[in-house]
């Protein structure tokens, strides 16, 4: 090992022993309350709408029914139209 | 998180990525006290890193919340596999160059870090008070001599333990140009301890 090399590993060990610091307990802890806050907000900011037997409503169960009455809707449409034609 | 030394001072070791990950899971479930664990044993060290930046206690502890209000916006859009530490360090880190830029930061008040001591330290001896004391002394005013860039690297490195391929995340370069600028960085904090007499060293001179 070189001698800059040694004074080198010298000073990285020294500053791995430098000491750590800290904010006071009181600015810790309202700091500690804000995020709690903020978490919590997010977290409703994030929650899904609705759930249906753990199926997301509004992803699944709501396109569904509301294609299956569209769907309906059309057939109707057809099935009248069809009549009055006399198909 | 923290290991005590028998000298009284504490060295930081990295969280184990295995243990982050249900933290992870925690914090994007907005789970507070996954939260706290993360802040308790992350705060000290960014608060650290920030302080020694910034060599202002007012704007380390400003930047310290905005790095915590960072993390919990983000919360839930956070990547399974996030490595906290990394991702703590590089948003102090830029809010720190966000800070600097936007303010004229004055780097050669060195002086203003005595002031880097707020608590006293539990040191076992008045002896071990004094050795450690100076030592750490001096190697905080090397610290503060360097440049911006030389110092981040150093207390990414040297102090948070990151690794170098971590730290150069952090820093947004390549792991070979964080070894290239670790390496400069090292000689000249070399220099500056070269610089920087001991206080033993007088009073050895004087003494004899």
């Amino acid at each position: 090992m070189t001698s800059d090399n040694r004074q080198n590993d010298e000073s990285l060990a020294a500053i791995a022993a430098l000491r750590s610091h800290d904010v006071s307990p009181r600015r810790a802890a309202r700091l500690r309350a804000r995020c709690h806050a903020a978490l919590e907000t997010q977290s409703r900011r994030h929650a899904p709408a609705g759930r249906a037997g753990g199926v997301p409503f509004r992803r699944i169960i709501g396109p569904a029914v509301g294609g299956a009455w569209c769907l309906a809707y059309l057939l109707e449409v057809i099935r009248r139209a069809a009549a009055i034609y006399g198909f | 998180m923290t290991q005590s030394r028998p000298g009284g001072s504490r060295v930081m070791t990295p969280m184990d990525p295995d243990d982050e990950r249900p933290l992870v899971a925690g914090l994007r479930a907005g789970d507070a006290a996954a939260f706290d664990e993360v802040y308790d044993a992350y705060r000290p060290r960014v608060f650290a890193f920030l302080l020694r930046m910034s060599r202002s206690r007012t704007v380390a502890e400003d930047l310290l919340d905005e790095t915590w209000l960072r993390l919990v916006q983000h919360a839930h859009g956070l990547r399974p596999d996030t490595r906290l530490g990394p991702w703590l360090f590089t948003v102090a880190r830029n809010l720190y160059w966000s800070h600097r830029r936007s303010s004229l930061v004055e780097e050669a008040s060195v002086p203003a870090l005595l002031g880097l001591w707020p608590f006293p330290a539990p040191w076992p001896s008045p002896f071990d008070l004094a050795a450690a004391g100076e030592l750490q002394r001096r190697v905080e005013r090397a610290l503060a001599a360097l440049s911006p860039q030389h110092r981040e690297v150093l207390l990414l490195v040297g102090h948070e333990g990151l690794t170098p391929t971590d730290a150069a995340a952090v820093c947004g370069i390549t792991a070979d140009a964080l070894r290239q600028r670790l390496s400069r960085a090292r000689a000249a904090l070399a220099e500056q301890l070269a610089a920087t007499p001991a206080v033993a060293t007088f009073t050895k001179r004087y003494a004899t």
